[in-house]
């Protein structure tokens, strides 16, 4: 590999990118994942037992979520919803994508962008907190049922998982929006035509043509949208507690209420299993590649 | 034809539906930091006011976080930006049977949760010495954006015509002289668009900050703590004063794109 | 100063694939050659040896006499045209000509003073200031000369530099070149897959085949005199007509021609043509004229192309059924093109003076598509 940079680069640019390269893959990336594994095979100990005879490998934290109800259930709530607010997110974002891609002009597509990437330009935070304000308990989204005469009495939005789910969808739509719209716009029109002048309906178009096309960004848009959900601290905070707790939650008390970062690790490496295992399985189900998620 | 209109006609009211959901919220927002009452909201209206203006500018802690977000952006443009450079430079430069695990693991930060960044870079540096604050902060969002900055790099790279830098090799350029005076100069505007978007994502960032960034405190997670515990319409001034920024910023961005536009050939 | 190009012995193989097979070739200083052969025959690898792109598996490169082994793309006395130009686009007229003097840390008045001189040698003063990404087709392939000359080169390198042109412009620009080469008498190393341009331009021609010169030599020996069977359909149009040797007086060889009978023709090729051997004779369709009948080779005419200076006549030799194309131009009255008619019998003779006979080689492999010759015969 450096033989290659170099005739290209010549020696010393090579070896700077190389050196980049290596400090980033090895110490940004490879070696604290694998620290973390490492220490979610640890106990616990004091500073005294390191390196003693207990400080030696073992399952036991992996055992904790086992045996602990409660942080099973949120494990499995986290994943559930965490793909409920991926379908969500897919259907709200699908037709507006198609429609940027091949309705709109190319100077309204171009506006549309543009303002969609602005709320996404302020931070989730901000994105969230201004669900926290429509969604109180005295808030305006409240007001105005009831003004409508649809409710009686002001609902408490913000503390089961639907609140939760309406600011993921919210705070994730562009991550799905972009990667479908790039596939989607990608797809030669005459395709399109020539389907619809043989006879394809609407619906039967956009199945046989459009979504076979649009599949890579449709996976894409899917794997980013489950992982930002299922490894999101900020929305389910904001909009959930303490009647909704999410498992990243859980993850940040072991590290910084319980102390327990051994612990911690464990939880945060099953978070991360659970990520990998969606990918596989939407690339598997949708048969892209990595090369067609990264564009 | 006419159910087709229907359904052209129904998209269009999508559209129109799907922005207001976009950006009711955030104008909700907006109102909030001008009703003066206790409590962030527009129901009721108890008075117009432009006194949390005044609350925020006097808050000290405010200023202090907004000088370390700019100080940790600043850190991750510095480094990111280099690194993402060198790696689309040697993914467009190296065939190697190695390259499809390489590529893996250059595209794993983008599809790992911020969360679990967070918490293996401070894993990895508590053995160092190093405990969370603005150097860790800077480490573990340089992780993953870094990768953003490859995918804009190596986009532009890929419809680079590498005649080019034979063309300057054989006029008796060498290497350094054909990447900086022919290879750098093109890649420019990928650079500075992937700048930018570094930026952005180092100051909005919150997962990944939340977990490394010790006693310090980001602008973000200021305003985490600060919705979670002392609840005023300053975070709401905060957040108008955020959004008009980033509206200038894209306004300017597109008149400099559509500027750019007009230049041909390029 | 010495701009010869010498290659000895060189060889290009790429893992099992031989690229080019041992070549030696002698190109003098101030020469205009030109390497001629279809796209995939080795001529650009030919050139990137010559440029130090790639360095030979075996062999050596001298340029004025200096072996150029060791020495990088950047420190050779050469400069290239590429096919697609490789102009900067993000740079000025001015700066791309300089490019090679800024890099070599010329002053910036000599500079200047130096890319005023050629934008005036390629006729395109006052552009300087322009970017190139603003130039026509011609000014950029001109920004090109001039960019490569700026170097003062020993040898020019130009890569099919043409090719993206419209026929006009091409024709222009091969008499351009060709005077800013007497006037520079730099070397040019030309490549290129068009006989005309190769024909019009240069001193000498390499014809190549499958990583094999075929035969070098001027244009006009090219096309009187081809020594292979693939030089003879690739250069030129040619009628092959398969024959068997009587035998041979000098240059002069008679040939049964089976049921066409006997014919004639002149012997090219150092290769010895024994009497009996099996052999091809090639004669050109411009060179084949209408003779009484009971003369020459009776022959049916199938179709028939007008090109206005001149006809071309497809025809299916009567005896033996191989195709004979003809081509009559303006010698003939008018009264009697009218005569031939598709359909009709004529009857076609040669001088053999103008007929080539060479050792059979099966034939050149042809494109399918295209019916363009290819690749040399292999028997």
């Amino acid at each position: 590999m450096f033989r290659q940079l170099k005739a290209r680069f010549g020696g010393p640019l090579a070896a700077a990118i190389l050196a980049l390269l290596g400090i980033w893959l090895i110490v940004m990336v490879t070696l604290p994942q694998l620290q973390m594994i490492d220490y979610s095979l640890r106990p616990n100990l004091l500073p005294a037992q390191l390196g003693g005879p207990e400080d030696r490998w073992t399952l036991t934290n992996y055992v904790t979520l086992f045996n602990n109800e409660i942080h099973r259930a949120i494990f499995f709530k986290t994943l559930w919803s965490s793909v409920l607010v991926t379908l969500l997110t897919l259907a709200v974002s699908y037709p507006l994508a198609y429609y940027l891609a091949k309705l709109a002009s190319p100077r309204q597509a171009a506006l549309c962008l543009l303002l969609l990437i602005i709320p996404f330009w302020i931070n989730e935070i901000l994105r969230t907190y201004s669900w926290f304000i429509i969604l109180a308990f005295r808030g305006p989204l409240n007001e105005v049922l009831m003004m409508l005469g649809l409710i009686e009495r002001p609902i408490r939005f913000l503390s089961g998982d639907a609140g939760v789910m309406v600011g993921m969808v919210y705070a994730y739509i562009l991550f799905m929006v972009f990667p479908i719209y790039n596939a989607i716009e990608s797809l030669d029109d005459n395709q399109v035509r020539a389907a619809r002048d043989l006879g394809a309906g609407t619906l039967r178009t956009h199945r046989r043509i459009i979504i076979p096309h649009a599949k890579p960004g449709i996976a894409t848009g899917c794997i980013m949208t489950f992982m930002l959900a299922a490894g999101s601290y900020a929305v389910p905070a904001l909009l959930g507690s303490p009647g909704s707790r999410w498992f990243t939650q859980i993850i940040y008390n072991w590290f910084f209420e319980g102390g327990n970062w051994n612990q911690g690790a464990a939880y945060a490496f099953l978070l991360l299993i659970l990520c990998i295992g969606f990918m596989s399985l939407v690339m598997k189900v949708f048969k892209v590649g990595l090369g067609d998620i990264a564009k | 034809m006419s159910s087709q209109r229907l359904m052209s006609w129904a998209l269009r009211g999508y559209v129109v539906v799907f922005f207001a959901y976009l950006f009711l919220p955030l104008l909700v927002m907006a109102a909030a930091t001008f009703n003066d009452s206790r409590f962030p909201t527009v129901t009721p209206w108890d008075g117009t006011t432009l006194r949390w203006f005044g609350e925020l500018a006097a808050d000290g802690g405010m200023w202090q976080a907004l000088a370390n977000s700019l100080i940790v952006a600043a850190g991750v443009l510095v480094v990111a930006v280099p690194i993402g450079i060198a790696t689309a430079l040697f993914l467009n430069t190296v065939s190697s049977r190695a390259k499809p695990f390489l590529y893996a693991l250059i595209l794993s930060p983008l599809l790992t949760p911020g969360v679990i960044i967070g918490i293996s870079t401070l894993i990895f540096w508590r053995q160092w010495g190093v405990s969370g604050g603005i150097l860790l902060t800077v480490l573990g969002q340089a992780t993953f954006i870094a990768a953003y900055v490859m995918l804009m790099v190596t986009a532009r790279l890929q419809r680079f015509d590498r005649t080019m830098e034979r063309a300057a090799l054989d006029l008796g350029a060498s290497q350094w002289q054909m990447f900086r005076r022919i290879l750098l100069p093109y890649l420019r505007p990928a650079i500075l668009s992937a700048a930018v978007i570094a930026f952005l994502q180092s100051f909005e960032n919150y997962n990944t900050t939340l977990f490394v960034v010790g006693y310090d405190t980001t602008l973000t997670v200021y305003i985490a703590s600060k919705v979670r515990t002392g609840l005023t319409p300053a975070v709401n001034a905060l957040g108008l004063i955020l959004i008009l920024v980033t509206v200038l910023l894209a306004i300017a961005y597109e008149v400099k794109r559509r500027r750019e536009a007009r230049v041909p050939g390029v | 100063m010495d701009a010869s190009v010498e290659l000895d012995r060189v060889v290009m193989r790429f893992g099992d694939f031989t690229a080019i097979e041992e070549t030696s070739l002698a190109i003098a200083s101030g020469e205009f050659f030109s390497f001629l052969g279809p796209s995939g025959c080795g001529k650009t690898t030919l050139l990137n040896i010559v440029s130090g792109f790639l360095t030979p598996s075996a062999g050596a490169v001298r340029i004025g006499g200096e072996a150029m082994a060791g020495v990088s793309v950047n420190r050779r006395p050469t400069a290239m045209i590429f096919q697609n130009l490789a102009l900067f686009p993000l740079m000025t007229v001015f700066e791309n000509i300089e490019f090679g003097l800024e890099v070599r840390g010329v002053d910036r008045k000599t500079r200047r003073a130096t890319s005023e001189r050629l934008l005036a040698l390629v006729a395109l003063e006052g552009s300087g200031p322009k970017r190139v990404t603003e130039l026509s087709g011609g000014q950029k392939q001109r920004v090109a000369i001039a960019r490569a000359l700026a170097v003062e080169p020993r040898v020019l390198l130009l890569d099919e530099p043409l090719s993206a042109l419209d026929l006009k412009l091409r024709q222009h620009m091969r008499v351009e070149l060709k005077a800013i080469q007497r006037k520079t008498g730099i070397t040019f190393i030309y490549i290129t897959h068009d006989q005309g341009e190769a024909l019009n331009m240069s001193d000498r021609v390499a014809v190549m085949s499958a990583g094999r010169i075929q035969q070098v030599a001027d244009p006009m020996t090219l096309y009187r005199s081809p020594q292979t069977g693939f030089v003879a359909a690739f250069v030129g149009e040619n009628n092959r007509l398969e024959a068997k040797v009587i035998d041979r007086q000098g240059e002069r060889v008679r040939l049964d021609g089976g049921a066409l009978g006997e014919l004639s023709g002149r012997a090219t090729a150092p290769t010895p043509l024994a009497n009996g051997a099996a052999a091809a004779l090639y004669v050109r369709p411009e060179h084949l004229r209408p003779v009484a009948p009971g003369q020459g080779l009776e022959a049916t005419i199938e179709a028939l192309h007008f090109e206005g200076a001149w006809v071309m006549l497809e025809t299916r030799l009567a005896a033996s059924g191989e195709k004979l194309r003809v081509q009559l131009g303006h010698e003939l009255s008018r009264q009697h093109l009218e005569a031939l008619r598709p359909g009709q019998n004529a009857h076609f003779g040669f001088d053999p003076e103008d007929a080539v006979v060479l050792p059979d080689d099966g034939g050149p492999a042809l494109d399918e598509a295209t019916g363009e010759v290819v690749e040399a015969g292999h028997v």
